[in-house]
């Protein structure tokens, strides 16, 4: 880092030598006036520039030595076709004189004379025309020579089809025509001049020459010309299908061939003189436009190239410039932000030069009050000579740079620690006159360095001084043999059964263990005088029996754990074993290598001994507490989660106790459902009240079955505030049946004496009535003294007497009833029933209207005693028809139907209706009516409730005066 | 001294007809009226309340009063003679005349102020001649 500082000094004081280069570069550039400078600075532009313009006069140069070539072609050219198109006309002329003689024979009648004589001669006088001809009205009559020519004589030209439209045209031009070139009939290509002849301006006919077409071109002196350079083409437009017929050799297309030409009118013709060289030109321009291109091109580059020289120097120099001026914004940058001081100091006077603001800031003076200053000023006399010394050497040049730390005052006279770095600032060679001086705030690390020490120091007394055995131990060399031995990362049962298998292994690794320090607890541990005879080594200290435990922590190493706890035994040196918990710990730092290992051993031993005691007397609280018969129990006073139940739970409900604690609100979610709420409600309220107490309530055992338990409980409270309940519950199941037996019977007893006294009552009054009457009967016969008197009595005795028999015959029934004498039960169809009773009461239904609604599935079967059956649903629908409403129509209606669990038969009328406010208690009471009616006895509803009681069920009553009654007849 | 006028409340007509019989050998007594129950009777004072303005001579004397009938028993009429009682323009004397024998029923008409005696049946000569010459 410092050496970074010094190299940037050293570009700093470098910086001005470069600086002034660089102006130089700068200045040069400013010469030049602001046009052509721009041109300088776009070298690609102007050398396209300059290679443009140079093309441009090498493009004219050429254009205009083409020009001159052309035109001398051209000139040579026009003057050969000049030449061939005279001879050509001088040819035509000549035949057209031919013509105009051969006419002159024609005569006033219209007919040649001579003409063989006239023909012959002007054949001679003109080698170019093979024949003549007259044509009189378009018909071949008069040939010249005939011979040979024999085949044209009387051809009419004027109808033959390609022959015609030419023959037409000179007619109509009134001109000399020449028609071909074509084949002639006589054989060859020729050419036919026709004069058309006209006499009186009457169309006579033609006077026609005919040339061959060789002859016509070697007159023309077309074969003269220089054939090397150029050639002829002659053309005809063909008069019909206006099309340009060649007719020389050489027919090839030479549209893109240079060629002019000229046009003979009299035959229609084109001459054409063609170039034989059509690149001709071309070529004559090609090479030297070339070789000017390229040297246009050549310049171009050339220009470019010298003016890219300047701009590649200028962009190096922009680029230095740029870097250096990078290099200074940094070193000014780090010079100044620097998170060290640096200054620059007089290596004689010790005067600072410059110097940065952290080096102020550090020393807490300003910039001026430090340049005013030397650093002799602010340096420790303690250090100072030290620096002085250094410093001498450095100046000798004895020592390149030097280090050292020192502490220096503040401004405000405080001491800061500051590690100061001194070179050069010149070469080597030259006399050092200043040099550099780096200072760093090392306050901080005197500071840690100080806590570092006070810390070990510390830790060294912890460790001395700790009431817990303590090791520091090496395993570093068991790890590596571990390594070595691929052990390590391997799964936890490969290593314990490798060890296991190689006990060897174990001992080495035991020899391995570096015992680095003890503590005095150690000592005491292991009955030892001296830390010696521990540091030793492991392997006196690990017996036999500890070896399974060390083993452990060799399975800890190899799976890179960083800390193992077990209990585990020494034997000290005494020959005593303790039990101790060691827990061994890796150093933080000391991961890799197991470097450090701390290990505590503490001694148990008195700890295990009371745990022993205390697990003893619990196993015999609970087999105390298992032996009780009944369930011992602990549960939270609030939520009554239970933390504690004994084993007899399972024996008594069925569940054990795993089951019984694993949910929260076991006990309550298995109270009987009738017993839950108040259970609940009242151990809450107990509990509250801190008070202990005892209850008796139903469970449901695991097999279903109802469980009574008594619960006795105690409240454990703290602080007033109850905590936790505690207590037993004893199964009272069979005590409770025995209570329910007894509670039945005595129940039972209690309504059979009820109803014996009843009976009793009953005998008596209805009995005595009778008896009283006999008796006053008895008494007025005595006392009577008519007979008339007499026999009435004894009429009235007779009547008593009846009454007597009919009232022990019900008293009788009764009884029969009661004692359930002949009581059989079958299985009955009440609907039967029901319409057997209303046929026997059909009468009184039908003398009343009464009209009998049933509501009921069909087939309902009943186990009952069929008299008793008839006799209960006889009593009850014929009271109803009995006590039925005078002023309405008695309705009746019959229901079947389940209330709670029990079958019912309900009968209801819109009768007259029963007070029952007053009669609740006599309604089913004999020989109680309710009603004037003469034929009431009280006894039919008597005794349809004690047969309905034989048969174990019940009948119950509801009645509102003049609205109705309805009786319910629960049947088991 | 005046013969006294009776009313005899009870649901047997056999006993009714004995009744009759031993007050008029008594000769204790110058009209006897008989009712079937407590209603009848009850009805027949209101009637007296009602339309005689000097009911002395229609009201009865002494009422021999059964405890079980239908439709009013002897207790109700009691209750309801109770709440017309001081309409009348002389004391009416009750005897219960009962042929139950049940210490309950005994008791009970103890409780009645108007209730004068319990007689149980059969009912002699002797014991109306008593009750007539006791009042």
């Amino acid at each position: 880092m410092l050496w970074c500082y010094i190299i940037f000094i050293y570009i700093y004081f470098l910086k001005i030598e470069l600086s002034q280069s660089f102006q130089l570069v700068q200045m040069s550039n400013k010469k030049y006036p602001e046009f052509i400078s721009w041109f300088l600075n776009k070298p690609k532009t102007t050398g396209f520039i300059t290679f443009l313009f140079l093309s441009y006069v090498v493009g004219f140069l050429v254009y205009q030595q083409y020009q001159l070539i052309k035109e001398d072609e051209q000139r040579e050219m026009n003057s050969i076709l000049q030449i061939v198109n005279q001879n050509l006309e001088q040819s035509l002329k000549n035949c057209y004189t031919t013509t105009l003689t051969l006419a002159l024979t024609i005569n006033d009648k219209g007919v040649p004379e001579n003409f063989d004589y006239v023909g012959k001669k002007l054949i001679e006088s003109n080698n170019n025309i093979s024949a003549v001809q007259l044509v009189p009205n378009g018909v071949i009559k008069y040939i010249y020579p005939l011979k040979n020519n024999e085949a044209a004589i009387n051809l009419n030209i004027l109808a033959a089809p390609h022959l015609k439209g030419e023959a037409l045209k000179s007619v109509a031009s009134q001109k000399m025509y020449f028609a071909g070139p074509l084949k002639l009939k006589q054989g060859g290509m020729g050419i036919v001049g026709r004069f058309p002849v006209f006499q009186n301006n009457k169309f006579w006919g033609f006077s026609a020459v005919i040339i061959k077409f060789n002859t016509l071109l070697k007159s023309s002196g077309i074969n003269t010309v220089d054939d090397s350079k150029y050639y002829f083409q002659f053309s005809k437009k063909n008069p019909v299908t206006k099309k340009e017929i060649f007719y020389l050799p050489n027919k090839s297309d030479f549209s893109k061939k240079y060629h002019i030409s000229t046009t003979i009118p009299d035959g229609d013709w084109k001459l054409y003189l063609i170039s034989k060289h059509p690149n001709y030109f071309y070529a004559q321009i090609l090479i030297p436009g070339i070789i000017g291109l390229i040297l246009a091109a050549l310049f171009g580059i050339l220009i470019y190239t010298l003016l890219k020289i300047p701009e590649e120097l200028q962009s190096l120099v922009n680029i230095q410039a740029t870097k250096l001026f990078n290099s200074e914004i940094k070193f000014e940058a780090i010079f100044d932000q620097a998170a060290v001081g640096i200054a620059h100091i007089d290596s004689f006077t010790g005067n600072f030069i410059e110097i940065n603001n952290q080096y102020c800031k550090l020393l807490g003076y300003s910039q001026q009050e430090m340049k005013e200053r030397s650093f002799q000023s602010i340096t420790h006399p303690g250090d100072l000579k030290e620096d002085l010394m250094n410093l001498e050497k450095l100046r000798d040049g004895k020592i390149a740079a030097y280090s050292m730390e020192k502490r220096c005052y503040t401004k405000s006279g405080a001491i800061v620690w500051i590690n100061l770095t001194v070179s050069p600032l010149f070469k080597k060679g030259k006399k050092v006159t200043t040099h550099i001086s780096i200072v760093e705030d090392i306050s901080l690390k005197k500071e840690a360095q100080k806590l570092i020490k006070k810390s070990e120091t510390r830790f060294k007394s912890l460790f001395e001084d700790s009431p817990i055995p303590l090791w520091e131990e090496d395993f570093s060399k068991v790890k590596n043999y571990l390594q070595k031995l691929n052990l390590v990362n391997e799964t936890p049962e490969t290593v314990s059964l490798y060890l296991k298998m190689h006990p060897d292994v174990v001992h080495e690794c035991i020899a391995l263990v570096k015992i680095i320090d003890v503590n005095t607890m150690c000592l005491h541990l292991h009955k030892v005088r001296t830390k010696e005879e521990l540091i030793s080594g492991l392997s006196q200290i690990i017996d036999k029996d500890s070896i399974a435990d060390f083993t452990k922590q060799l399975i800890a190493i190899t799976q890179g754990k960083k800390q193992l706890i077990i209990d585990t035994k020494i034997k000290n040196k005494e020959g005593e074993y303790r039990n101790v918990n060691l827990r061994w710990n890796v150093i933080r730092g000391y991961e890799k290598t197991l470097d450090r290992i701390i290990v505590s051993t503490e001694d148990i031993t008195d700890r295990k001994l009371s745990e022993n005691i205390i697990l003893k007397s619990q196993q015999r609280i609970e087999s105390l507490i298992n032996t009780i018969d009944g369930i011992v129990w602990e549960c939270d006073a609030k939520t009554f989660s239970f933390n504690f139940i004994s084993q007899k739970a399972e024996k008594i409900l069925g569940y054990n106790a795993e089951e019984w604690l694993a949910s929260k609100t076991f006990w309550a979610d298995h109270i009987h459902p009738e017993d839950r709420k108040w259970t609940l409600d009242y151990c809450t309220l107990k509990t509250k009240e801190n008070l202990n107490y005892d209850f008796e309530y139903r469970m449901v055992a695991k097999n279903g079955a109802v469980v009574w338990l008594r619960a006795i409980v105690n409240v454990i409270s703290e602080n007033g505030q109850a905590f936790s309940l505690r207590g037993i519950m004893i199964d009272i199941t069979t005590t409770k049946e025995a209570e329910k037996d007894l509670n039945d019977s005595f129940n039972l007893v209690t309504e059979q004496n009820k109803r014996l006294l009843n009976f009793s009552y009953i005998v008596s009054h209805n009995l005595r009535s009778h008896t009283s009457n006999i008796a006053s009967i008895m008494a007025i016969i005595e006392s009577s003294e008519s007979e008339e008197e007499k026999d009435e009595m004894i009429q009235l005795l007779k009547s008593v007497s009846n009454s007597l028999n009919e009232t022990m015959i019900h008293l009788n029934e009764v009884i029969n009833i009661r004692t359930n004498i002949g009581l059989v039960s079958e299985s009955l169809n009440l609907q039967q029933y029901l319409e057997t009773v209303q046929r026997v009461l059909s009468e009184q239904i039908n003398s009343k209207d009464v009209s009998i609604s049933t509501i009921m599935p069909d087939n309902v079967m009943v186990n009952y005693n069929p008299a008793y059956l008839e006799s209960i649903l006889y009593n009850i629908i014929s009271n109803s028809i009995r006590y039925s409403h005078p002023e309405r129509k008695p309705i009746i209606k019959i229901k079947w139907l389940m209330e709670n669990d029990m079958n019912v038969l309900q009968i209801s009328d819109n009768g007259i209706g029963i007070d029952l406010v007053k009669n609740a208690d006599k309604i089913f009471g004999m020989y109680k009516t309710f009603s004037n009616n003469s034929d009431s006895k009280g006894i039919g509803l008597f005794i349809t409730k004690n047969q309905i009681d034989a048969m174990g069920g019940n009948i119950t009553v509801e009645s509102e005066p003049n609205l109705g009654t309805t009786f319910k007849i629960y049947i088991q | 001294m005046t013969k006294k006028t009776i009313w005899v409340i009870d649901d047997d007509p056999i006993y009714q007809i004995i009744i009759n019989k031993i007050i008029q050998r008594s000769e204790m007594f110058s009209t006897i009226t008989t009712f079937k129950n407590g209603k009848e009777a009850i009805d027949a004072l209101h009637d007296t309340i009602l339309y005689k303005l000097d009911n002395t001579e229609v009201l009865p004397d002494i009422i021999l009063l059964d405890i079980n009938m239908p439709i009013m028993d002897g207790w109700e009429f009691m209750e309801k003679m109770g709440l017309i009682k001081s309409k009348f323009s002389k004391q009416i004397i009750v005897y219960i005349v009962s042929s139950s024998i049940a210490a309950e029923d005994k008791n009970k008409s103890k409780t009645y102020s108007d209730i004068l005696g319990y007689l149980s049946k059969p009912v002699t000569i002797s014991d109306l001649v008593l009750i007539a010459s006791d009042n």
